[in-house]
């Protein structure tokens, strides 16, 4: 209990009797920061959002109103990285267009809703099974394609159902989108705090279903299949069925965040909420920036994402050089923060954090050494580069068997191998043998 | 197998034919081609139950590809593969993995973003979406049990990039070992290893031949597999030149020639 590293693999914890075990810490400040969540409302709903003290110092806490829903809308844009983390960042199978599935969940709810006037809690789960269905279309045929290709199909997906809503404006409204439908149980902008709630409780739920799945023994598969699709194969397991899985979850979770988002006052079923490239896009920065393959960085990320240019809006500091004031240049300034951060934690802000806090803990113990032995290892980011590479070698005619990993020289092929072989054979007065 | 054709034998002519029944596992008229270069031509062997069979060739014979047709990496230009008795041509590498045939990976496939440990564990779980043998727990208890079984044992935790050659090796067996084979293909596990690795990876395969595992081994050449194998299949440029006992083989003209009167 004393000895095991924080954030090491399952199998560390698992190596040590769980019986009496403290709560390693990373969990701790995971439950810490919901719980912050879960009472950020509550100075806004006693009606004190400040106090004065002596008269003079005056101490805001709380949000107001349209901060609550700020909030609240990131907590849909992080369910979205969520969902794009599950497929994306777990299997490597990298979505350019998850809008189109956001999209399919908030527009058939939307429409039920307007059409026919189906209540909101009938409509979401029409409008999940609609996305997953998506998911199916999408994800089958990506069975077929590898790295880049798979992603151009992802790509053209949404371009698709957006010239579909523009060809028949008169039911998809077109590139405006359409009229609100009904709120989620009647839950309107005069009830910020209950908006909120609603949000909150859809996030953790999401976050401990996509949790619960990525640390059972299906997450290993899909951080397996990440990793080397052959091997998994080799080990009796079908990658098409995991990774079809992955896809459909995630265009479930992804519809449902989406379809519930048509019904609050923060989101309307419209291409530039749900479609357009550039939520794709930043749904793919605030999973990456937040640590990819992990759900929680996702979940963080996306909370960043949504809110930092929110926040940079409201500052009215004057850059001086550019003479802009900070609200002009928000996106600008946000882009910046992203590089800046993925040079620094080119793992993410969560693999960044544990890091530190691992660090930390054990110069505390008097430990030399980092924990990790010095050794990083390849980023999902990494392991997504490595897989492309490996397409695009194989469509230029390099066979699959020719080309290996070349980060690592130990990492070699058959040939290297009969190199070092003969090397060897050498060095041990030729045991083995020579060709 | 117990009608193995004897002309199939020494004078390594496969045109008699083999039958489903003829091994565990059945290989006739196996061709397999890479654009204009055939890298399995035509090729007949059959495995016999709880044998040690050599599966020897020159570099690029074709030994890897037959592996690969075999186990589902690459579907066979033509021809037949019967395993336990079943045609199993074209099967994906997971159903043949999940039948009892597990295979080993030449150039070395771990998992390079987990543990050793977790590395055998990925052929403990169970090929189904929702399960709960979880990765903790009991699954971690007979993951630690295989690795030390293929001595690994004190290095549960380290990562793949951080085992030795050898090291490398013994997890590619152990994660075979994990789905529970009763029949495991290993490629050229002895390039690379010093004389002593040798002894003692051969002391492994025995042992587990010993508990009832059926083995085909791939080697350049009998050196290392002398004292290991029952029977050796020669192939040359995907073709079978000969098959018999070791000391047959070895004074085989035609094999003698393939190796151009050299180290055999
Ligand atoms: N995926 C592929 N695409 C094209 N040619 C291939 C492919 N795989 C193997 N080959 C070719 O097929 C032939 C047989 O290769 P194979 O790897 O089966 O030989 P091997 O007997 O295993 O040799 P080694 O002792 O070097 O492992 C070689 O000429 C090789 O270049
Ligand atoms: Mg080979």
């Amino acid at each position: 209990m004393s000895d095991d590293t924080l954030g090491e693999d399952a199998a560390v914890e698992q190596s040590s009797p769980a019986t009496g075990r403290s709560l390693p810490a990373r969990y701790v400040a995971g439950l810490i920061g919901l719980a912050l969540l879960a009472v950020l409302p509550v100075p806004s709903l006693l009606g004190v959002e400040s106090v004065t003290l002596f008269g003079t110092v005056t101490i805001t806490f709380g949000l107001s109103s349209y901060q609550l829903l700020q909030v609240a809308g990131a907590f849909y844009f992080a369910m979205f990285a969520m969902s794009w983390d599950v497929v994306s960042g777990y299997t490597g199978q990298i979505s350019f267009g998850h809008g189109f599935f956001f999209a399919l969940g908030g527009y058939t709810s939307a429409l039920l809703n307007l059409t026919y006037g189906v209540a909101p809690l009938a409509a979401i789960p029409a409008g999940v099974a609609v996305a997953a269905l998506g998911g199916v279309v999408i994800g089958v045929p990506a069975l077929r394609l590898r790295g880049p290709y798979l992603s151009l199909v992802t790509l053209v997906a949404p371009q698709v159902l957006l010239s579909v809503f523009i060809l028949f404006s008169g039911t998809f409204g077109g590139e405006l989108g359409l009229s609100s439908p009904d709120n989620l149980l009647g839950v309107g902008l005069g009830n910020p705090v209950l908006v909120y709630y609603i949000a909150f409780a859809l996030f953790v739920a999401i976050l401990a279903v996509l949790l619960a799945v990525t640390r059972s023994s299906a997450g290993a598969v899909f951080t397996a299949i990440r990793e080397d699709e052959d091997a998994v194969a080799a080990a009796g397991l079908n990658p098409a069925k995991f990774k079809t899985f992955a896809f459909v979850l995630s265009a479930a979770v992804g519809g449902l965040a989406g379809a519930v988002l048509v019904h609050t006052p923060v989101g309307n079923p419209q291409p530039s909420q749900l479609l357009a490239t550039q939520v794709s896009i930043e749904v793919i920065i605030a999973a990456i920036l937040g640590g990819m393959g992990t759900i929680v960085g996702a979940a963080i990320g996306g909370l960043i994402v949504y809110l930092l240019p929110e926040y940079l809006n409201t500052v009215e500091y004057v850059v001086p050089v550019l003479d802009a004031p900070v609200s002009e240049i928000d996106f600008l300034l946000f882009a910046v923060i992203a590089l800046v951060l993925l040079f620094v934690m080119p793992g993410g802000v969560l693999r960044a954090a544990l890091r530190i806090a691992r660090d930390r803990l054990s110069d505390r113990r008097g430990e030399g050494v980092a924990a990790d032995g010095g050794r990083r290892a390849r980023t999902p980011v990494e392991q997504v580069r490595e897989r492309w590479r490996s397409a695009v070698e194989r469509t230029l005619g390099r066979g699959p068997d020719r080309e290996r990993r070349t980060t690592d020289g130990r990492r070699s092929d058959g040939r290297r191998a009969d190199d070092r072989d003969a090397n060897r054979g050498h060095e041990n007065g030729g045991d083995t043998d020579e060709h | 197998m117990s009608t193995e054709p004897d002309a199939a034998g020494a004078t390594g002519e496969g045109t008699v034919g083999y039958g489903p029944d003829d091994g565990v596992l059945v290989i006739e008229n196996l061709t397999k081609r890479f654009g204009g270069l055939t890298a399995v031509d035509d090729l007949s062997f059959a495995v016999r139950e709880r044998e040690i069979l050599g599966f020897i060739g020159p570099n690029g014979a074709g030994k890897s590809t037959t592996f690969n047709c075999v186990t589902g990496r690459y579907p066979p230009t033509s021809g037949t593969v019967w395993y336990r008795g079943e045609d199993v041509t074209g099967e994906s590498a997971h159903e043949m993995v999940n039948s009892g045939l597990a295979r080993t990976f030449q150039e070395f496939r771990p998992l390079h973003d987990r543990t050793v440990v977790e590395n055998v564990a990925i052929g403990l779980v169970p090929d189904r979406l929702f399960s709960l043998a979880g990765l903790r727990g009991e699954t971690g208890q007979r993951a630690a049990s295989i690795c030390r079984r293929v001595g690994l044992g004190d290095r549960l935790e380290l990562t793949p990039d951080e085992l030795p050659h050898a090291g490398l090796l013994r997890l590619e067996l152990g994660r075979a070992l994990a789905t529970d084979p009763d029949m495991l293909l290993v490629d050229e596990p002895f390039a690379g290893l010093s004389g002593p690795e040798v002894e003692s990876v051969s002391g492994l395969l025995r042992e587990l031949r010993d508990e009832g595992l059926t083995l085909a081994v791939v080697d350049h050449n009998m050196r290392g597999l002398l004292s290991l194998i029952d029977r050796a299949v020669v192939i040359n440029f995907g073709a079978k030149i000969a098959e018999g006992a070791p000391e047959e083989i070895r004074q085989d003209p035609e094999v003698q020639r393939a190796y151009l009167g050299g180290d055999l």
